[in-house]
């Protein structure tokens, strides 16, 4: 191995170490190590600097940022709230519809929401009613957590990780439904199901739930149907415009402008909310990534991927899955798919068909995120939460649900790629 | 680099959560549980040596009892159609 290999390596080790203790901001570290690749890579010759202008994917941006516009708008008017609100209110007070409603609702408001907003928002409902009904926590919570991390793990907007790999593939929003929404659609009454027999014994007893109209919390009501329409227009064009040589970013964009002007909101304001540290944490770990490309490192790591996997399509598969959601327990899943996508990438030759693979890379990037508190940004967040109602959960609570049903869920996914693929073809 | 002031805006970063979480909540037990209000009232001129009185008027349970006779009535006032002095 050569010293720019060895150099290229480091950057992206360092990259992952700093981000993931958060001993520097996330985007900083990322930011860094991409200037440090870009400063390496010129002076070894290994790109010129007209290279480096090709490294960031300015379609990835343009989709990331657009669905952060129209889901903000969303988020303002209430939407998601009153989702949770009605869950809540159909449950009727009984504890375990409480707690499938509540599922539902974190993995469906997750489906749109960055994980850390949908968490937000599902804890703050989560601690309310539970203290309403005096109901214990933490059951409510942890499932929630994993909820979460698991919604929208068969849409093209779903995660950021979903966007990074679809855009790569070339998936469009059918793509993604016709190949992995069985998947989640089942991996969502499993886990359901799972979560409610681990904590069944803490759930409580029937109460009475207070009486209240979901639909008297809207306070801006133009703005909530404003906003609900946005929101259904990006997932009608996304379905209706994917043959007119429109791509998904350019959908996004155009119903964020949309979103913007009707609304009637300060855009400024709504551009403040967004997450820019993960944009940019995506545009410098993604130059690092290039650079790393650009050694061949990745290149032989792919080789001897499929190598080991025997050149079988199948064996490959179930090792993206295994590997990528293992790797998505430790580091964020957006590094993971960053880093998967060029060795899959290697892969792919004309006339392969490498819906398999990226179908893995999706399943393993997302169900990775919640097996233990420090998983992700969602764990983090929901042990901060549960800490600010002073209740301590501790690691033995949180693994146990986190890493069982993490286990399931890949155990499941890597069935259902044998007989989606394989067995059903396509 | 001052690590100092990223750790500083490291920490600002998850105040600012907190409060988006508070927020939030309210939000909810608005909506769920019983309605609230909560009024800034700030220390009327003149009233400089009585600062630490007025301070404590907002764990006095009698100011507080005195303050809900009053909306009270002012909501009886409302039901009845009385129209209230602004």
């Amino acid at each position: 191995m050569d010293s720019t290999v060895i150099i290229f390596i480091l950057i992206y080790l360092l990259t992952i170490l700093i981000s993931t203790t958060e001993l520097l901001p996330m985007s900083l570290a990322a930011l860094a190590g991409a200037l440090l690749t870009a400063w390496f890579g010129i002076q070894y010759g290994l790109f010129t600097y007209e290279d480096t202008l090709s490294f960031i994917d300015i379609r990835l941006l343009m989709l990331i940022i657009g669905t952060m516009i129209v889901v903000e708008i969303a988020e303002r008017s209430g939407l998601f709230r009153v989702a949770a609100l009605y869950a809540i209110k159909f449950s009727g007070g009984n504890p375990g519809r409480l707690f499938v409603f509540l599922c539902v609702a974190s993995a469906f408001v997750s489906m749109f929401l960055s994980d850390p907003t949908a968490m937000l928002l599902m804890a703050a409902a989560t601690a309310t009613i539970t203290k309403l009904l005096n109901y214990d926590p933490v059951p409510y919570f942890l499932s929630a957590t994993i909820m979460i991390n698991l919604g929208g793990t068969s849409t093209l907007i779903g995660s950021v990780s979903n966007m990074i790999i679809g855009m790569e593939a070339n998936m469009g929003f059918t793509e993604f439904l016709v190949y992995l929404a069985p998947c989640e659609i089942a991996l969502w009454a499993i886990t359901i199901l799972t979560l409610y027999l681990l904590f069944k014994p803490r759930l409580g007893k029937k109460k009475t739930l207070p009486e209240y109209s979901p639909a008297e919390s809207i306070k801006d009501k133009k703005l909530f149907y404003k906003s609900m329409f946005i929101l259904l227009l990006l997932i009608f064009l996304f379905l209706a415009l994917e043959n007119l040589n429109i791509g998904p970013e350019g959908i996004a964009l155009g119903c964020a402008i949309l979103g913007l002007t009707i609304a009637n909101l300060d855009p400024a304001e709504i551009f403040k909310e967004l997450d820019w540290e993960t944009v940019f944490f995506i545009t410098g770990f993604m130059f690092i990534v290039k650079g790393l490309e650009r050694t061949q490192l990745l290149n032989d790591i792919s080789t001897q991927l499929f190598q080991a996997a025997g050149g079988n399509m199948l064996n490959a598969s179930l090792m993206t899955l295994m590997f990528s959601g293992l790797a998505s327990t430790v580091v964020s899943n957006i590094a993971v798919a960053l880093t998967f996508v060029p060795i899959i990438n290697a892969h792919v030759t004309p006339g392969v068909n490498a819906a398999p693979l990226w179908s893995a890379l999706v399943l393993g990037t997302n169900l990775g995120g919640a097996a233990t508190p420090f998983s992700g940004a969602v764990c983090i967040m929901a042990a901060g939460a549960l800490k600010r109602e002073g209740i301590l959960v501790n690691f033995k609570d949180f693994a146990k649900a986190g890493i069982v049903t993490t286990i399931i869920q890949l155990g499941f996914s890597s069935l259902y790629l044998l007989v989606r693929f394989w067995l059903i073809g396509g | 680099m001052n690590i100092k002031k990223i750790k500083e805006w490291l920490r600002s970063r998850k105040m600012k959560s907190e409060e988006k979480y508070e927020e939030t909540k309210k939000e909810f037990e608005m909506a769920m549980g019983k309605p609230f209000i909560t009024i800034k009232i700030e220390l009327p001129n003149g009233f400089d040596d009585l600062r630490a009185h007025f301070l404590s008027l907002e764990k006095d349970e009698q100011f507080l009892d005195e303050v809900r006779d009053l909306i009270k009535k002012r909501l009886v006032h409302e039901r009845r159609g009385v129209k209230q002095p602004s």
